[in-house]
């Protein structure tokens, strides 16, 4: 049980990472969003589900109410946060924000 | 007349952080605030009130007084951004009771999310309302998180549509219910033989209970009252701000 906790939670915080190096490197606007999006979603899912493995330990009736919660939190998660990746990548489509292409790259430099 | 201002700003600032250094220092047991008054309530709290939450027994029963006013300066506050803002002329909305738009311009993806989280909100937002005696929440918070479905209802779908449902006279008269539910029940105690706000009163009235059970009860009341009135006067306030008062599109 715990070690199961301990893989999702290290899985989380390893997709974690991946969604900052993303928002930190990545070249434009969209892929920088997609990134954020993508890895938010996931890693928070996998460190909630992990936590929530880990109260369950003891199994009392007020421990599987805590799960529950901590698992309603995932279902609100995982229908908010690509609602608001969508929003935000909406948003920059109707604002003009030019996608990036290979080509910029190479002229620029 | 601006350096009269800033000579004036200067001194009250100098003045007040002279003040700030007779304070006793933080934390200080036996600084005079925390001998008499914090003490009770850190100790007697849950015997008189019933209410586990010692922040909700302190807010809405020994200092019911202040929060009704804190209450009141929201209530002003929307009050006084529609009568700056609401001085254009308006159009009457007559769409009431109109189903959400099918086909509207905006985004199916939002407009879809919105629609299931809504109500959950909602419902999430009474819990908040309700649970306040046990755990963090109560009135303003609760508001808040109402206001706040309906701000993310207008900003899925817009703002006209949203007004017909819950428009500027209603926000308006919910709010007055709100501030009415509060001093209601703080006249209610007069009325039966005690003081202002002193809910112990209300046992006379509440069937089955007793007077602690009663300053229970009653908070819950309060806090029912202070919640309408944040959501309708937070929504007032946004469909102003949003819209420059015109209250047609906005965002």
């Amino acid at each position: 049980m715990n070690i199961l906790a301990m893989i999702t939670i290290s899985l989380g915080v390893v997709f974690f990472f991946g969604a900052t190096l993303g928002l930190l490197r990545f070249p434009d606007f969209y892929s920088r969003v997609h990134a954020a999006g993508k890895g938010d979603t996931l890693s928070s899912l996998l460190m909630l589900f992990g936590l929530g493995i880990l109260v369950l330990e003891n199994a009392h009736f007020i421990d599987v109410l805590t799960f529950i919660k901590i698992m309603m939190i995932c279902v609100f998660i995982f229908v908010t946060s690509p609602t608001t990746t969508h929003a935000l990548t909406d948003a920059g489509y109707s604002a003009g924000v030019k996608p990036w292409q290979k080509d910029d790259e190479e002229t620029e430099s | 007349m601006k350096v009269f201002a800033f000579v004036l700003v200067i001194v009250t600032g100098i003045m007040l952080v002279v003040t700030a250094a007779d304070f006793p220092a933080w934390g200080d047991a036996h600084s005079p605030p925390n001998q008499y008054l914090s003490t009770h309530y850190i100790t007697q709290a849950e015997h008189e009130t019933a209410v586990p939450n010692m922040v909700t027994a302190v807010l809405a029963d020994y200092r019911g007084f202040d929060t009704m006013f804190e209450t009141a300066v929201v209530f002003c506050a929307g009050l006084a951004i529609a009568a700056i803002l609401g001085h254009e002329k308006k159009k009457r909305y007559v769409v009431r009771r109109k189903a959400l738009p099918k086909t509207e311009e905006g985004d199916i993806i939002i407009r879809m999310a919105t629609r299931f989280l809504v109500p959950v909100t909602q419902l999430f937002a009474m819990y908040v309302i309700a649970h306040g005696h046990h755990s963090p929440g109560g009135g303003f918070q609760g508001g808040v998180i109402l206001a706040a479905t309906f701000i993310l209802m207008t900003l899925a779908f817009d703002l006209k549509t949203i007004l017909g449902r819950f428009s500027e006279k209603m926000t308006l008269i919910w709010a007055n219910v709100g501030l009415f539910i509060y001093a209601g029940i703080g006249v209610l105690c007069v009325l039966l033989g005690s003081r202002f706000l002193e809910y112990s009163a209300l046992h006379k009235i509440l069937p089955g209970t007793d007077e602690i059970m009663a300053r229970s009860h009653s908070m819950l009341g309060v806090e029912i009252g202070v919640a309408l009135t944040v959501m309708s006067m937070l929504f007032a306030i946004y469909a102003h701000l949003v819209s420059k008062g015109r209250l047609e599109d906005g965002l």
